[in-house]
């Protein structure tokens, strides 16, 4: 009741104001169209469906600290180390073969760890299973075929950095 | 009660200023009614069991439409927070090694030449102005992913989490890496 | 009793219909009858009158009704007196919900950034409507949507199903085996009930979450900012003794490591929070 009587009395202000009048001028319903999504085609969202009952818990995948935190340390161990890779050849101008190799490798792990991150990001595993391994698998190949090409190019050229010294004062 | 609700009421109708800002939607709506002033709600039930109760749900959800994300979000976040850029600079640098990597395993066999030599010599003979904007373009993405990996990293160990830290540290890894690529393209 | 109510209402409703359609034109003659609740209105009006300017706002608001399912999602513009509106835009809603259109839908209670419902995404960030002040100064318009990329069940009210079951999984409650040393309670030091400041702040009101990209791409799967803030602080709670079993749970490629501290959760959060400290806290704390 006395609930009832408060709401009625709140909308009452609410309502019965003298000012409205003047205070809203164009309250046209200026209903624009609106794009939800703009031309994400690729891998729309989903309709919505839920698995169970909505108090049932999201499942928790299984451990699997490959695919977890040694991966992730890895990652961040390289990219670490690609730092000093980095800086030495500005510092003494250039590498000798063997950090230059060892720069090469590194770059190519670091590459691909990222563009497997970006594998797992954008092309889920639950919804495209079958793109997600063939993206996976096609990684690897070209990763494989990437470390001959420079395996190629370290033994029979000058190097990585050597070239781009060259490149870069031409 | 009843008399003063009805009491309310009256006064509200008496007082003859309903909705002038409603009006638009009502007419949109095709309704006369002054939905915000009546109470009354002639709306029928009926009594389902669980199992309809949650099929009827199942099926409303697949009607619902997603609401918009990158279309609408704060743009300096999503677009210019760096964490995209690093993203697409190093996808971009991968992306080229791995492109130029397996056509210089290939070059033999298509009878191209990718020696260090043959590209220098080809880079050298450009003009001036399209070197300087070559080397920029491959300069910067450089300088952006190096400064911002090496803040990444101090993300990792848990370093400069301050919300002002974060925005500050965005802005000066764009100006540094920009101001580093232009020396590295102009000045080295 | 409450035939005799609607029908009264709907009498007076039938009666009072042409005049409200003759309301559409701007009428002169304020109310000969006046209700007591109306008084403070009369004096603003006076005010109003005597000088002070209408400060007009104009709020875009995101509108879908599943009752229209057809219907695309639309923005519809709503224009206030800000000298009669309050200053947060929790209280802009309620008044265009109450004056201007009662269809308009979202979650409010509170109105003190205490319980997380009206949280929203305003002129580009997340954000708890309640805590949200009218920016006064500049007249742009405002846009208002519900939290990005989620499922809208009607216009500002997301589901946030998924979010919640989420939650569950991390099993947010105290798990230990050994009793407490004196029968009673679980004791802690002072310093170790510290490490709980900010983060047992956290009203799970899913602005973090819904701000976090890497969330929108793949919410099936990451937990996202609020959840593993929640999931810290039971990894750091000295009480808690299943800490091995929590790391695990987060020990894969999906529920954790698709952060890559774009760090929108920070930035966004209503609290002041610091969900991406919380998840790099984690990753720190597994690494080896």
């Amino acid at each position: 009741m006395a609930s009832i009587a408060r709401s009625s009395l709140l909308r009452q202000v609410a309502s019965a104001r003298p000012a409205f009048q003047q205070s809203v001028i164009a309250n046209g319903a200026r209903a624009t169209a609106f794009h939800t999504t703009a031309k994400r085609d690729l891998l729309p969202p989903l309709p919505q469906r839920v698995e169970g009952t909505v108090n049932d818990a999201a499942p928790v995948p299984e451990t699997s600290p490959s695919h977890g935190s040694y991966h992730w340390t890895f990652d961040r161990l390289v990219a670490g180390s690609l730092i000093p890779l980095t800086v030495a050849p500005f510092a003494a101008g250039s590498l000798n073969p063997t950090l230059d190799a060892l720069l090469c490798a590194t770059i190519l792990i670091h590459s691909h760890t990222g563009f497997q991150n970006v594998i797992i990001d954008y092309i889920p595993q639950y919804r495209t299973p079958r793109a997600r391994k063939i993206f996976m698998w096609g990684l690897n190949a070209a990763t494989a075929v990437v470390g001959l090409a420079l395996y190629e190019f370290e033994t029979t050229d000058v190097g990585i950095t050597e070239t781009i010294k060259r490149i870069w004062t031409a | 009660m009843i008399a003063q609700r009805v009491g309310t009421t009256a006064l509200r109708r008496v007082a003859g200023k309903p909705n002038v800002f409603f009006t638009a939607n009502v007419a949109r709506l095709g309704l006369a009614q002054p939905l915000s002033m009546t109470q009354t709600r002639p709306v029928a039930t009926q009594k389902l069991t669980p199992a309809d109760g949650s099929a009827l749900l199942a099926k409303q959800r697949l009607n619902r439409p997603v609401s918009p994300h990158l279309d609408v979000y704060d743009k300096q976040q999503t677009w210019f927070g760096g964490s995209i850029w690093m993203r697409i600079t190093g996808s971009a640098f991968s992306g080229s090694l791995y492109v130029f990597a397996t056509a210089y395993l290939a070059a033999p066999l298509l009878g191209w030449h990718l020696e260090s030599a043959s590209l220098a010599a080809s880079f050298g003979a450009l003009p001036f102005a399209v070197k300087g904007g070559l080397k920029f373009l491959a300069a910067w993405p450089f300088t952006f992913h190096a400064f911002n990996g090496v803040r990444h990293l101090l993300f990792d160990m848990a370093y400069g989490f301050k919300r002002q830290t974060i925005v500050k540290s965005g802005w000066y890894i764009w100006g540094a890496s920009i101001v580093g690529g232009l020396y590295l393209a102009f000045f080295l | 009793m409450a035939a005799l109510r609607s029908s009264a209402a709907r009498l007076l409703g039938a009666a009072s219909r042409p005049a409200l359609r003759a309301a559409t034109a701007p009428t002169s003659a304020p109310a000969a009858v006046r209700g007591m609740a109306q008084v403070a209105d009369a004096q603003q009006h006076s005010q109003t009158a005597s000088g002070d300017q209408a400060n007009l706002k104009t709020f875009q608001i995101y509108r879908w009704n599943p009752d229209t399912p057809t219907e695309k999602p639309k923005m519809q513009s709503y224009t206030l007196d800000l000298n009669k509106t309050g200053p947060m835009v929790l209280d802009a809603l309620i008044r265009i919900k109450n004056e201007l259109d009662p269809t308009l839908t979202f979650r409010r209670s509170c109105r003190e950034g205490i319980c997380g419902s009206c949280a929203m995404n305003i002129n580009g960030t997340n954000t708890l409507a309640c805590l949200c002040r009218i920016p006064a100064e500049d007249s742009a318009e405002m846009k208002i949507y519900p939290l990005p990329h989620t499922y809208v069940v009607k216009d500002l009210v997301p589901d946030l199903t998924q979010f919640y079951k989420q939650y569950k999984s991390i099993k947010p409650y105290l798990q230990r085996d050994t009793p407490a040393e004196d029968g009673k309670e679980y004791r802690q030091s002072k310093a170790d009930r510290k490490k709980l400041d900010g983060l047992y702040e956290c009203i799970l009101c899913a602005c973090c979450s819904t701000s976090c990209p890497s969330y929108w791409w793949n919410s099936e799967e990451y937990l996202g900012p609020a959840i593993l803030l929640q999931s810290y602080r039971w990894l750091v709670d000295s009480r808690d003794e299943k800490t091995a079993q929590r790391k695990d749970a987060l020990n894969n490629s999906m529920s954790l490591y698709r952060c890559h501290t774009i760090l929108n959760c920070t930035r966004t959060c209503p609290k002041g929070l610091n969900p991406g400290l919380a998840i790099a806290q984690i990753k720190k704390e597994m690494a080896f």
